[in-house]
């Protein structure tokens, strides 16, 4: 544990700290561009150099380069440091282009920051620019290579970090070129993450670009809805559109990264087919009016098919809130069931996965990325799981070891194709034409690049194939993950692999570290395998088959299959045009995860807070004069008449006659109240609030 | 396409290796000793052999300053214009080449047979100015040198 002083600051850090982040870590702020917490240093840009006045070391260094010695006196305000950061940036801003105000990276480029920082102001080169060709990249990212400060972030990201091969840096000396070989969409599903790594503007959000400035945006910190990882966010609105979302730092589960699926699946909240209309019988109403059209039809219903007929139908697409308010209204009403889940499959072997999972044997994207033995058994992780692909490439990078298990056919129709050559780069690539997308999000919300064909790119590591979880050798690992998708096999595997390791646990065998890790099937599946198993919900598929279900209120619910026709859907909630809300006596609009807050429990048992990023209501880009500015008086924008689900059901509560106030998080949820969102979020596996 | 035979000899050396990327200088020189100069095909002919995809080939094939990614003449000639060579002399050097050849630096001559390249270090700083071709180094060497030298392999070619 080196001691040092910075800035007159006794500073006490461990082993192998960098005098950069030593700095950081008392709130020293030292400018870098090409140091980044997740990529380490590179020694690229020195524009972080700090005069060591005393110690082992002396004179001006790079302080990202510097391991944290003991003794060293380090000063950041030295003239001889600062006269040289200013240097540095000078000559940086030597070919970048003076013209921040038609950039779309002005006002959160860290180049911009540290060059008004570093105080150099008035441009003393009178030479020609260093120019370059922009590439085509696809339609997400825009490329505008003039601006490029040779930090080698987006290189040391794609390839190293995330295991692309088709962008790289090209050439040497006073001309380096960052791109791919040819035009072309870029195939990492990671690819997004340029956009927010480049410290100034050669990547930037193309489904974005020029609509606002960072300062204009509606911003707060957010969970990703577009599987089960729960990745945190921040997505970026302005005027009532989301335009897009970037990556918000979360060390236990997203580290610093999303994936493309989160970052560019924005198209949804923006949708025109999107729900924003209350009908009841196909007329428009308000959404007061729908409530009490509800109200009054569910009375009559229950008056003429009894309590029992009544199927309430939450979802693992919605906040925990909403779900618990499914339960609660269940309870009210007295009977009827709760299914939470369509397929009877799914409802039991997600239940199952959550019910294998405590707080000490979840495992979190940071175990994974720590892990020595990695297995994974039945799982498309770059379909179902992307972010767990990158956690997995990352201790494979650091050495550990990755079985697939599956016969070769299994592995090849589960996924993209396997590496035959071992060693970083050996990644093949095969082509595969995508089908169109039917809708911005594509079935079950999977991403679809827009009009390309998707290369499908294969697992950014290497592995061994094992016929079965029993050929892992677990025990000779110390932090061993097994990483399952919630399919029957995979469960029955795992199963085995517990009783025998508890059984030779006893005998002082198996390493009690061993972390699990289940892929389950939407944002809120594990809230709502904990709902179902607390408030006894039943698939609606088996809640279907015994015949008495005669009529159905959904929230969020999205029907894979057809329900039978002599099913009356009394009502159903979405902000997604669904084939629900097509059949629904009454239609409710609600909000989306951006317009409200709320919290989703990841695959892993994490609660985590997701906070309101704008105001419902239909996107000003887009209306015709007749709706903005609005004609008429009223606090709501127009097709800004929506709600939370929680608060539609408690609302219908209290049409159908509840007299006390529900709160969703009260009772055993009630720990969830003060959730942080920007915390690590809170496990909340069977018994923590029992 | 490239000969069987030459394809078998890279194959070799990339199996030789302990990563396949350390073999890639060998394996881009041997197809540019094949087509003259690295062209598209040669990388994607390195990339498959390597195992790295033609990105990763290119990226390496525009670092190495011996590795031509545009045609060149049958003698190249390389001058150094790094700081020991400039003291001595380079820049008056490569004038005199550039007027005794007819071309400017980085151009070829009409007939295909000599490419001028000004280039970084050759590692040949006690014996500035330095320039080489092919394999082999030369230096000190006056323009009038220079010019014999060239002259020589112009004939040998």
């Amino acid at each position: 544990m080196p001691k040092l002083i910075i800035d007159d600051i006794p500073v006490e850090v461990p082993d192998g700290t960098t005098v950069l982040e030593a700095a950081q870590s008392v709130d020293i702020p030292i400018p870098h561009f090409c140091w980044h917490p997740a990529l380490g240093k590179a020694g690229a840009c020195r524009v972080c150099a700090v005069k060591l006045l005393d110690g082992p070391v002396k004179g001006v260094q790079m302080s990202c380069m510097l391991p944290a010695m003991d003794g060293m006196v380090v000063s950041t305000t030295d003239d001889e440091a600062v006269a040289m950061r200013k240097s540095v940036i000078e000559w940086l801003m030597i070919n970048h282009p003076h013209d921040c105000p038609v950039c779309d990276e002005g006002g959160e480029c860290q180049l911009q920051d540290f060059t008004i920082a570093g105080g150099h102001g008035i441009r003393r080169y009178d030479g020609r620019k260093r120019t370059y060709r922009n590439q085509y990249l696809g339609e997400f990212i825009e490329h505008e290579m003039n601006r490029c400060i040779q930090c080698y972030r987006c290189t040391r990201f794609y390839q190293e970090y995330a295991g692309g091969t088709d962008f790289g840096a090209m050439g040497r000396a006073a001309i380096v070129y960052f791109g791919r070989q040819d035009d072309g969409p870029l195939e990492s599903p990671f690819s997004g993450n340029l956009v927010d790594i480049c410290p100034t503007g050669v990547f930037t959000d193309k489904t974005a670009r020029f609509r606002a400035r960072y300062w204009d945006y509606d911003m707060a910190p957010s969970v990703c809805p577009h599987c089960s990882l729960g990745c945190n966010t921040v997505p970026m609105a302005r005027y009532r559109e989301l335009l897009k979302t970037t990556a918000r730092r979360n060390d236990s589960v997203n580290g610093w990264f999303i994936c493309d699926k989160g970052r560019f699946s924005n198209a949804g909240v923006n949708a025109p087919e999107r729900p924003r209309q209350a009908l009841v019988g196909g007329k428009p109403v308000s959404l007061a009016e729908a409530l009490d059209a509800l109200a009054t039809l569910l009375g009559e219903f229950l008056e003429l098919h009894g309590p029992e007929s009544l199927a309430i139908v939450g979802s693992p697409r919605m906040d925990l809130a909403g779900n618990i308010m499914a339960a609660r209204l269940r309870e009210m009403l007295g009977a009827g069931t709760l299914c939470l889940f369509n397929e009877t499959d799914r409802a039991e072997l997600t239940g199952k996965a959550v019910s294998l999972l405590t707080t000490e044997n979840s495992s979190s994207q940071e175990d994974m990325r720590n892990a020595d033995l990695i297995a994974l058994e039945g799982c498309d992780l770059l379909d179902e799981a992307p972010m767990m692909a990158l956690a997995v490439r990352q201790a494979w990078r650091s050495g550990a070891r990755v079985y697939m298990v599956g016969t070769q056919n299994e592995i090849q129709s589960a996924m993209a194709p396997p590496f035959t050559k071992g060693g970083p780069g050996g990644i093949l690539q095969q082509d595969q034409t995508a089908n169109p997308p039917q809708s911005p999000l594509g079935p079950r919300g999977s991403f679809v690049k827009g009009g390309h064909n998707r290369e499908a790119t294969a697992l950014p590591f290497a592995f061994e194939q094992v016929a079965s979880l029993a050929d892992v050798p677990l025990a000779e690992a110390k932090r061993p993950v097994i990483i399952c998708g919630a399919s029957r096999t995979g469960l029955e595997s795992i199963g085995e692999i517990l009783s025998d390791s508890t059984a030779s646990f006893d005998k002082g065998g198996l390493q009690p570290a061993l972390k699990l890790a289940f892929i389950l099937d939407g944002p809120n599946a594990f809230g709502c395998a904990e709902l179902a198993r607390r408030h006894h919900g039943v698939a609606l598929s088996t809640a279907l088959a015994d015949g008495r279900i005669k009529g159905i209120i959904s929230f969020e619910a999205d029907l894979s299959h057809d329900l039978p026709q002599g099913i009356t859907v009394l009502g159903a909630a979405d902000w997604r045009p669904t084939g629900l809300m097509t059949r629904a006596g009454v239609v409710l609009p609600t909000t989306t995860w951006v317009e409200q807050e709320g919290i989703f429990v990841n695959n892993e048992g994490r609660a985590q807070r997701f906070k309101k990023v704008m105001n419902p209501g239909l996107p000003i880009k887009g209306l015709t004069p007749e709706l903005h500015p609005p004609r008429v008086h009223g606090i709501d924008a127009p097709g800004g008449d929506v709600a939370p689900s929680a608060r539609l059901i408690a609302m219908l509560m209290q049409r159908l006659g509840e007299t006390m106030a529900v709160e969703p998080l009260s009772g055993p949820w009630e720990t969830l109240k003060d959730l942080d969102a920007t915390g690590a979020g809170v496990m909340i596996h069977k018994g923590e609030q029992e | 396409m490239i000969p069987t035979q030459l394809r078998q000899e890279l194959e070799e050396r990339v199996a030789q290796a302990i990563t396949p990327r350390e073999a890639a200088v060998d394996v881009m020189k041997g197809l540019q000793g094949h087509y003259g100069w690295l062209t598209d095909e040669a990388v994607a002919e390195a990339a498959l052999i390597l195992g790295l995809s033609t990105l990763q080939v290119e990226e390496l094939a525009t670092f190495y300053e011996m590795i031509y990614r545009r045609p060149v003449g049958r003698v190249v000639v390389h001058v150094c214009d790094s700081i020991s060579c400039w003291a001595m002399g380079s820049e008056t050097l490569l004038h005199h080449l550039e007027q005794h050849l007819g071309i400017a630096a980085g151009a070829t001559t009409a007939d295909n047979a000599v490419t001028l390249l000004p280039c970084c270090c050759l590692g040949n700083c006690g014996n500035g100015p330095a320039l080489m071709i092919g394999d082999r180094l030369f230096g000190p060497v006056s323009p009038e040198q220079a010019a014999a030298i060239i002259a020589g392999h112009r004939e040998d070619q």
